[in-house]
């Protein structure tokens, strides 16, 4: 009997091949190291060299950083709890007026 | 600078008209080929007469009625926004190159043409024509899926683009019997300052008011948005690509036109970044997340257009510039994915870097594009409209500094729905087992234009920056200084850091197969209903209003006939007593009537 993983790689297109290690679950799991630690070296950068902004408040060495880290995690908590409760309907809601989405 | 050859015999024509003549010609000719030699050919002719004016200026002057039509204003904002749309209309005419469609060949190149037309209108009477225009051939694109959804969407994008377009006229008629003037805005010439340019229509009338509002439907204002969810998702696959390009960025060139430096467009387009941010985080249909993004960035554009100084100004136009380039370029990929796999529903893809390694590589440009990461064309773009807040906020607005932080927020935004969520779902996450053929090579073709495009313009920005409106201002940006680029990658790396550090958690929300309600359920459920127990009501009440005239006039009838019919009162014997009374009572009343008249 073939296996069915085989037979589904071989429909693996030739320019994907050398970059199936893009699948691969220890670097799935090792990307949180590779941004946390990438996080803190641009944050470590503003201790060597102080960045100046126009907004004084942007120049608190890491800013940025504090930023784009809560504000990402705000827009998906904001979208998860609030958005997804309130507005969140089944895929043929639209369908009793013949429509869909 | 290159000079390119003048020809004198085509000054007054404007480069909208060999691409809606083209689009004319194709919607006649029943063979494919010679509709898709048009696509490709009328951009570049198009491209040839953009070239050619020597100078700026207003050329294509039509007297007709009475009116002085201005077909061709070829000044600094006009400039930089056409040069787009033509690029624009060209890579379209490459992505769609292996269909056999005739209304959507037709429909797109109406489409782009009216739209740069539009562009070059240089009196509001001839930009309500393109602008009308704009949005009766672009409906073609939505109804050309051929279902029912599509139909309905496109029959709602189509009624409220006519109202866009109403409103336009309503408010030019009442300013021009107000100004006696069909100007659209101020010429954008050579060493103009941002004060000089700032509120070229104002909101200083009724026909200002009404204008604006014209302009914030096609743009997507907030409340006025959800055509743009509802119709682009539901457009063919190249429909939806042509789509991103024009109508919305066309508002934003018309707000810049009239209404640069108008404060209430900050605050507005402040609320453009932020709020789709949140429906973009839950939506499962990855070309409605695009749609949301788009309505994100074009937040970005009005904000520079309020803020209205010559910094901000260049960069709403060329955020304009690059944003049309690299959406089309997400809108590209995602619709090589529906090509394919028949879907773009998050819950349903996952892996097709496997099969579609080509794409998959565009669209990560496209999403570092979009992110503003250093090198891509998005990263010197935004930074122009973001150091104009922030400077304004440092220099007498401190208001501002509550924007810059709102439009901060919505950067990382940007990067989670359009820089991770569309790749990350689409070609990577959990693989599908999806094995689908590569794109079409006229769609790799496209899509590997607009990357390049956004590498190069990322790079070269300083080509970018001579196009915008106040070329003198941007030649003294630099956008590569160590201070910003390690401020934008603390914020994007950080922000990649968040995603990881969610989806690790289990915090990050599965993509399910669902809808979110957004504005437009008050018009799609609410007003629907309403409307529908209205037409019962009146239903109702107008066969109760028969019902009741048909008793009064049968009460009537059975009256009269009983009165005047041979059984009748009338027809009784009366004793000559009683009428002796009443011809007495009868000529009483003439008497004293006539007594009265005297």
């Amino acid at each position: 009997m073939s296996d069915p993983d085989n037979k589904k790689d071989e429909l693996v297109h030739p320019l994907a091949k050398p970059f199936l290690w893009l699948d691969a679950k220890w670097l799935k799991s090792s990307m949180i190291w590779v941004f946390g630690i990438l996080t803190l070296v641009f944050i470590a950068a503003d201790f060597l060299h102080t960045r100046h902004d126009y907004i004084h408040l942007a120049e608190i060495p890491g800013f940025y950083a504090y930023w784009g880290f809560g504000a990402f995690v705000l827009a998906v908590m904001i979208g998860w709890f609030v958005v997804r409760p309130l507005l969140e309907r089944p895929e043929d809601y639209w369908d009793e007026e013949g429509d869909h989405d | 600078m290159i000079d390119f050859p003048h020809i004198e015999a085509l000054a007054d024509i404007s480069p909208a008209w060999p691409v809606i003549i083209g689009g004319l010609i194709a919607a006649a000719v029943p063979h494919h080929l010679v509709r898709k030699v048009l696509a490709l050919l009328a951009p570049v002719l198009a491209l040839v007469l953009w070239f050619n004016p020597v100078t700026i200026g207003t050329y294509g002057i039509i007297e007709f009625g009475g009116f002085t039509l201005e077909t061709f204003r070829y000044d600094n904002l006009s400039r930089i926004w056409s040069f787009v749309f033509i690029l624009a209309a060209f890579i379209n005419g490459l992505y769609g190159l292996h269909e056999r469609d005739r209304l959507a060949d037709a429909s797109g190149l109406i489409y782009s043409g009216a739209g740069l037309g539009a562009v070059f209108a240089g009196d509001l009477l001839s930009l309500f024509f393109f602008w009308e225009l704009t949005a009766i051939s672009s409906v073609f694109l939505i109804w050309g899926a051929r279902n029912n959804a599509a139909y309905k969407a496109g029959l709602r994008y189509l009624g409220i683009h006519i109202l866009s377009g109403v409103l336009l006229l309503a408010g030019a008629v009442i300013r021009a019997s107000e100004t006696g003037s069909w100007a659209f805005g101020e010429f954008w010439g050579e060493g103009m300052q941002g004060d000089q340019i700032a509120a070229g229509i104002g909101l200083d009338s009724l026909g200002g008011w009404l204008i604006f509002l014209a302009f914030g439907i096609k743009c997507a204002f907030p409340f006025m948005h959800n055509w743009l969810q509802d119709a682009y998702p539901k457009a063919t696959i190249t429909g939806a690509v042509v789509l991103s390009a024009f109508t919305t960025k066309l508002a934003v060139y018309a707000l810049a036109r009239g209404y640069a430096g108008t404060d209430i467009l900050i605050y507005i387009g402040a609320i453009m970044t932020a709020f789709p941010v949140f429906f973009a985080v839950v939506e499962n249909d990855l070309r409605k997340v695009l749609a949301y993004s788009l309505n994100n960035q074009l937040g970005f554009m009005v904000v520079g257009i309020g803020v209205g100084t010559e910094l901000a100004l260049n960069g709403a136009a060329a955020h304009a510039f690059v944003h049309i380039i690299y959406k089309a370029l997400l809108f590209m990929s995602m619709g090589a994915v529906l090509l394919r796999a028949g879907t773009v529903k998050a819950s349903e893809l996952g892996g097709l870097f496997k099969s579609m390694p080509a794409t998959s590589f565009f669209c990560l440009i496209g999403a570092a594009s979009i992110s503003a990461f250093p090198l891509f064309s998005g990263f010197v773009a935004k930074a122009l409209t973001l150091s104009a807040v922030a400077y304004e906020a440092s220099h007498g607005h401190p208001e501002l500094i509550v924007i810059w932080l709102v439009l901060v927020f919505a950067s990382a935004g940007v990067l989670e729905h359009s820089g991770i969520k569309i790749p990350y779902f689409a070609f990577f996450a959990h693989d599908r087992g999806l094995r689908v053929r590569e794109a079409p090579a006229n769609m790799l073709i496209a899509m590997g234009l607009a990357a390049l495009l956004c590498v190069f313009l990322g790079v070269n920005y300083g080509v970018l920056y001579t196009l915008v409106p106040f070329p003198e201002v941007a030649a003294q940006y630099e956008p590569y200084t160590f201070d910003h680029i390690v401020g934008q990658m603390q914020l994007l790396i950080a922000a990649m850091f968040a995603f990881t550090f969610l989806v690790r958690m289990g915090w990050y929300p599965d993509e399910k197969r669902s809808i979110n309600l957004d504005f437009d359920w008050v018009y799609r459920r609410f007003g629907d209903g309403a409307a529908r127990w209205g037409w019962a009501m009146f239903d109702r009440l107008s066969a109760a209003i028969t019902n009741l005239i048909a008793i009064a006039r049968d009460r009537f009838g059975n009256r009269m006939f009983e009165a005047f019919s041979p059984m009748g009162a009338l027809s009784r014997d009366i004793p000559s007593g009683l009428l002796a009374i009443w011809t007495s009572a009868l000529l009483a009343i003439v008497l004293l009537i006539a007594y009265i008249a005297r």
